[in-house]
């Protein structure tokens, strides 16, 4: 996986950017053909072969903002203008919610293990005596991997005295838990969306930048200029991905047009208690586990590729759901919007029509800034709610933060285990437990690794996030070290 | 010794620190610890050269003794750190 900020997301921010501030500006029609050249100008210094492709990929990338599934609908010979006026006409489709970019894809070459001229050629010989598959062959003196027999084992890279052997994978499908992401026969990336689980691993593994999300921003950005009742529903990760506190997240909303903002933790709070008596019941009833289910990567993966696991994870509501409806009896007839730091989640809105659409906060962080929103400069204002029932449950962002909410309000000890991150191993676990039961009542699923705080569309290191949630100043949190511990 | 310690200002103005601003508060993780004694840092509010700039694609800005640096990256902020020790030793 890639780091939070690297050269592509960054490019994928200003692109946001520069959409957002002309369409607020009411000039997108006119200047949406140029942005590609205003964004990549001709003096900059290639990170493609040429400004012209990178040109052709700020295209690609505005028309995943507009919400253009470019894997079905790529279209040479239209405009981003007319792209732009069907997305903002009606309500966009964004499932499935991932798209690949062929044109950027590099067709990487098939995951293999090399051996390279670090080989030394030594009397031992280790790599030829740990092989498996007697696929290590000596040529003029030196080890080289014969690849119809190489079975991608890694046995060789393991023992070699001088790491003279290399890995090369295919990071797209490295980082895909459940296979649902290969290469076609023109070796080009496709995803199997029977398969996808939307995590948004591959996404973030492409340095290349070929797998997009699809985005409903521009129709976020039509609701807030038509000045509709537009309430904003933040997940719990919110706080630490912006300069200032949550109350300053809070008012940055209403500032760019939210009218009211709702936490997700609210209804998380709902979670955590009915999740508390349901794994009584079902304990009391002999089943032996139970697991979480508020991440939607990891029920999707359940429903997708572990069916025989699909009885143990818990059927309470998730959070996104229970503050659905805490919003539809509070605020009748607005537009809902989530924000959260998740792709899966807008998988899961599908199934909540009340909700209009999701965002992540790295789209919402381009809202911010296309209409010149300081967080540190936002004044704080008073709850209108009181927060202290659901305080603790802003933890179901971060590792170990669902199992203690629920254990916090059982009458009961449980015990709790976490699976912080899914990958292909974890989901072999996963597969034998209903034969062989994990040794906890309530194991918390979390498909990101570090939880939600790590999810496919924060913005800030988890590192800084954490530091800013537990409340120390923007101003100097780069000398304040991290607390060992924090329950929360 | 008492010299001058190397005035750090990093933008924690929101166009900056959702540009990559953010990962430049971990430079106790990235710059050398030789480096980090001759530095003093701070976030500041914005210093408002996002506005000056017109394309608005320069974000992440930092004050390194008074003068202005855009785009900034750790490598960047370590390199112009070292050049400012060494003129300034």
């Amino acid at each position: 996986m890639l780091e939070v900020n690297n050269q592509y997301t960054l490019m994928k921010r200003k692109i946001d950017v520069e959409v957002l501030k002309s369409y607020f500006s009411g000039t997108l029609a006119n200047d949406i053909e140029l942005l590609p050249i205003k964004i990549i100008p001709r003096e900059r210094e290639p990170n493609r072969c040429c400004v012209y492709k990178e040109r052709a990929m700020v295209r690609y990338r505005i028309m995943a903002l507009l919400g253009v599934d470019i894997d079905r609908n790529d279209d040479e010979y239209k405009s981003l203008a007319s792209y732009a006026e069907e997305a903002l006409a009606k309500k966009p489709e964004i499932l499935p919610t991932l798209t690949t970019i062929t044109p950027g894809c590099s067709a990487c070459p098939d995951e293999q293990y090399r051996i390279t001229d670090a080989c030394r050629g030594c009397f031992a010989r280790p790599c030829l005596a740990n092989c498996p598959k007697e696929a290590i062959v000596f040529v003029n003196g030196r080890a080289i991997i014969d690849e119809k027999r190489c079975i991608n084992c890694g046995k060789c890279l393991d023992v070699c005295p001088f790491h003279a052997v290399v890995h090369v994978p295919v990071p797209c499908e490295a980082a895909c838990p459940v296979g649902a992401i290969h290469k076609n026969a023109a070796g080009y990336v496709e995803i199997d969306h029977g398969k996808c689980i939307d995590c948004g691993h591959c996404s973030r593994s492409c340095p290349f930048g070929a797998i997009a999300e699809r985005s409903s921003l521009m129709y976020v950005a039509k609701l807030l200029m038509k000045g509709t009742h537009v309430v904003a529903m933040v997940a719990p990760a919110i706080e630490g991905q912006f300069p200032g506190s949550l109350a300053q997240i809070k008012s940055a909303l209403s500032k760019v047009g939210f009218s009211d903002v709702v936490e997700v933790a609210e209804g998380a709070e709902l979670t955590a208690r009915h999740e508390a008596n349901e794994l009584r019941e079902k304990l009391d009833g002999g089943q032996r586990f139970m697991t979480t289910s508020c991440c939607p990567a990891y029920t999707g993966l359940v429903d997708a590729h572990v069916p025989e696991l699909a009885p143990y994870y818990s059927q309470t509501l998730s959070p996104m759901a229970y503050t659905t409806h805490i919003c539809e009896t509070r605020y009748p007839g607005a537009n809902l919007v989530f924000i959260g730091p998740c792709l899966a989640k807008k998988v899961e809105a599908a199934s909540l029509p009340s909700i209009d659409s999701v965002l992540t906060f790295a789209e919402l962080a381009a809202l911010f800034v296309a209409k010149g929103v300081d967080v540190k400069e936002m004044p704080v204002v008073e709850e209108p709610v009181d927060s202290t029932t659901y305080a603790d449950c802003r933890g179901f962002a971060l590792p170990q933060g669902v199992a203690r909410a629920v254990v916090k309000r059982s009458e009961t000890p449980f015990k709790t285990m976490q699976i912080d991150g899914l990958d292909k191993k974890t989901v072999r676990l996963m597969k034998i437990w209903p034969k062989r039961p994990p040794e906890a009542d309530l194991v918390e699923v979390m498909c990101c690794e570090g939880g939600c705080l790590a999810g496919p569309g924060v913005l800030v290191n988890p590192k800084i996030a954490n530091r800013l949630r537990q409340g120390i100043d923007v101003a100097t949190v780069g000398t304040k070290p991290l607390e060992a511990k924090r329950h929360v | 010794m008492g010299q001058k310690k190397i005035k750090v200002k990093i933008c924690v103005g929101t166009a900056c620190f959702v540009q990559g601003g953010a990962d430049l508060l971990l430079y106790e993780d990235f710059l050398d610890p030789h480096l980090l004694g001759l530095c003093e840092f701070e976030g500041t509010s914005c210093l408002d050269a996002c506005k000056r700039d017109a394309v608005g694609l320069k974000a992440p800005f930092v004050e390194v003794d008074g003068k202005l640096y855009s785009e900034m990256t750790p490598r960047k902020l370590s390199e112009i750190l070292k050049e400012a020790a060494h003129v300034g030793g």
